[in-house]
């Protein structure tokens, strides 16, 4: 008890090492907690890239099933339309992808800069994979004759799915700069925005290509 | 839980999500089983792939928003079968 006095005695007359800091406020006397902000992983402006691009994402998916409401049996011609198989391939692709990117960011933490890059090229091939199969689709739909505005379905698909292609593209040239660099902050910064581009996949897909 | 683990639940959940999409469910029950499992997924990913388990609070946090948005999400879809 005397210790804790005397330790929080100190720490609010002094005000940190050079002891002449103003007295401090009753409110700064209260023992200091932990900001939960402190223990978020990685670069704390990627996690409000991450909260905006959720929010984002997240709209989008909600306009698009508030719009299906109003034409549920043309949504459900249009969704025929569409390449399920390879979107659940692509599904697959991106978790397998986040996997080795996690583990990249392991490796690097340990010092392992070789097992990093051996993680994070594969890493990248499979989002490569998941462009050319999303590229597919884009190429079938299109010689179907089946643009943006054949219907709204169309619109919102070509929207959703065509700003997620390009997030993963981004991510992809991240990877590899991230993978060059070698630094842990850089790889875990890399790797938390390319997880990011796997959970909005996971929300997208269902809602997308399934129901 | 290890992010191998995590990979493995995901890959699970995924084939479990392509089965009952399969299984000739559709309007209100397809949603009902496949939009919970994408919200699983989806803590999966923001707890072991984004380390937010590290952060209790926030993980936290984030698992509510996540389950509203499933929910309502649950509901857009289960209104043009009701």
């Amino acid at each position: 008890m005397t210790a804790l006095h005397s330790l929080s005695f100190s720490q609010v007359s002094s005000g940190g090492p050079g002891g002449d800091a103003p007295p401090a406020s009753p409110s700064a006397q209260a023992p200091d907690r932990p900001d939960p902000f402190d223990k978020l992983p990685g670069e704390f402006m990627m996690w409000v890239l991450i909260v905006s691009e959720l929010l984002v994402f997240g709209a989008g998916l909600v306009a698009f099933l508030a719009l299906r409401i109003t034409d549920p049996t043309g949504f459900a011609e249009a969704q025929s339309h569409l390449h399920r198989v390879g979107a659940g391939i692509n599904t697959i692709a991106l978790v397998t992808s986040g996997w080795l990117a996690a583990l990249a960011v392991q490796a690097v933490e340990a010092g392992r800069i070789a097992r990093m890059r051996t993680l994070l090229a594969p890493a990248a091939a499979l989002g490569m994979v998941f462009l050319v199969l999303k590229a597919s689709e884009y190429a079938d739909l299109a010689a179907a004759g089946i643009s943006f505005e054949t219907h709204a379905f169309f619109t919102f698909h070509i929207l959703l799915t065509g700003f997620h292609a390009a997030h993963v593209l981004a991510g992809i040239v991240l990877l590899a700069l991230v993978g060059i660099l070698a630094r842990p902050r850089a790889v875990e910064t890399g790797a938390a925005f390319w997880h990011m581009v796997d959970l909005v996949w996971v929300l997208l897909f269902p809602v997308v290509y399934l129901l | 839980m290890t992010v191998t683990r995590a990979w493995i639940i995901l890959v699970g959940l995924s084939a479990l999500s392509t089965l009952v999409a399969a299984s000739g469910l559709d309007g209100r029950w397809l949603a009902a089983a496949v939009l919970p499992l994408a919200g699983l997924k989806g803590h999966v990913i923001l707890n072991y792939y984004l380390q937010l388990a590290l952060a209790p609070e926030i993980a936290r946090g984030f698992s509510l928003v996540l389950g509203l948005f499933i929910a309502l999400l649950i509901g857009l879809s289960i209104l043009p079968s009701a």
